[in-house]
């Protein structure tokens, strides 16, 4: 099986953001890699692409990600003072779009700052 | 260089040997030699190995310290006796003044310990008060050593896109900031909202017991690579890919530089991006709110 080597990946385990290290995957983990610390190398083995959890859960049932998405706009839509929260571990660009719901919803948006 | 409350050997492993106490820079040729750190903690963690000085405070005593500190540094009177109820004597204050002048460019880095105990919000407003008056003598800042990986990236994304980095209130169309109102633990604790989008965090597992008990009662939603505590308590879940893993984008690193992802893996989920995308869109559709068909949860 031929490793997929990418270089100067991202480590986004904590704050540091390394950016300078190494990584060999196979298609579905990542089987070593350089450069990161103990943290950072247990952070990229941890996670795999394998299909482990339901797509979507809706009150604890396996569901599609259709109804998934279809079920939370609706709960954001009808609430009076929903919370958008967390933030801290997911993309910037993910961030904007919450930013856009928080504000179509009316929401509070809040990070672990505030912790 | 100055350590305050954090324990970057164990929780940011690689902070001196890449970006602090270990490089060589144009105006420290030397590296470490040429500079001095100072770890001041409650206990003695691994971290102190790396330090030149070690501070022992008091728990809870770090708002003290600070305010003495910023007395010294003007130069003003301080009775020894309210500075040893610090753990530390006048003269090791003083001491860590004289070095804090004596430095051409020094940065106070601050963590949990500090922000996280005892006067919370006030001790962070110290130490950036306290780097900010040591400017009139030398080069100062400060920076908290964030814990999650784009921490740094929320605070950067809210500020430019309402203008305050964290706790914003949108429910009446303009932003409002208000920490410790409108702070997630507070809001959960005193049950003031009426849903939840939990995306990528774990507060059934971190929040304090009236919090996780508000969040199953009210309808929660969570956005996860895995299935979490959170999760289980939640109306939705839905698993996303990994940040950096598997997902692409942009992440900020704690001295506020944005760098981009190179994920290795390919996820069977959608982004956190996608998801978020697609709720907003569905919600977009819906009919403005309105008192009569909103604010009736129990029926979703
Ligand atoms: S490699 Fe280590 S120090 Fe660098 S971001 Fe990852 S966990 Fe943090």
């Amino acid at each position: 099986m031929t490793l997929t080597i990418v270089k100067n990946a991202t480590c986004t385990f904590c704050g540091c953001v390394c950016d300078d290290i190494e990584l060999h995957a196979d298609s579905e983990r990542i089987v070593k890699t350089k450069g990161a610390c103990s943290l950072g190398e247990a952070w990229f083995r941890n996670h795999t692409a394998e299909h482990l959890y339901p797509d979507a859960l809706i009150d604890g049932h396996p569901a599609t990600v259709d109804d998934a998405v279809e079920r939370a706009a609706e709960i954001m839509h009808r609430a009076n003072m929903p919370l958008v929260y967390g933030l801290s571990n997911i993309t910037c660009e993910a961030q904007r779009e919450a930013v856009t719901l928080a504000e179509m919803a009316g929401a509070i948006i809040d990070s672990h700052t505030s912790l | 260089m100055i350590y305050w409350g954090g324990n970057p050997a164990e929780c940011h492993p690689r902070h001196f040997t890449k970006y602090t106490i270990m490089q060589k820079g144009k105006f420290v040729p030397n590296g470490r030699k040429g500079r001095t750190m100072v770890l001041v903690d409650i206990r003695e963690t691994p971290s102190a190995k790396a330090a030149d000085l070690f501070l022992q405070i008091r728990p809870g005593k770090d708002f003290e310290v600070l305010t003495i500190l910023r007395a010294l540094i003007k130069n003003q009177r301080v009775d020894s006796r309210i500075a040893e109820e610090t753990g530390l004597t006048l003269e090791q204050l003083q001491n860590l003044v004289d070095r804090m002048k004596n430095a051409r460019f020094g940065i106070i880095f601050f963590g949990m310990g500090l922000s996280m105990t005892r006067g919370k919000h006030m001790n962070s407003a110290g130490v950036l008060m306290l780097a900010a008056e040591m400017n009139a003598y030398t080069k100062f800042v400060a920076m908290p050593m964030r814990g999650h990986g784009n921490v740094t990236g929320s605070d950067m994304v809210l500020r430019w896109s309402t203008g305050y980095p964290f706790g914003v209130n949108l429910c009446r169309g303009y932003p409002r900031f208000n920490p410790g109102e409108f702070s997630t633990v507070d809001l959960l604790v005193r049950g003031d909202i009426d849903a939840a989008l939990i995306l990528g965090a774990d507060p059934g597992a971190t929040m304090p017991q009236p919090g996780i008990d508000h969040l199953a009662r009210i309808p929660t939603i969570v956005l996860d690579p895995k299935v979490t505590h959170t999760s289980r308590l939640a109306r939705v879940h839905i698993t996303t890919a990994a940040t950096g893993i598997s997902a692409p984008g942009t992440v900020y690193r704690m001295d506020e530089i944005p760098l981009p992802l190179r994920p290795a893996l390919k996820s069977p989920y959608p982004t956190d991006e996608e998801v978020i995308r697609r709720i907003r869109e569905l919600v977009a559709k819906k009919p403005a709110w309105n008192e009569t068909t909103n604010g009736e949860l129990a029926t979703v």
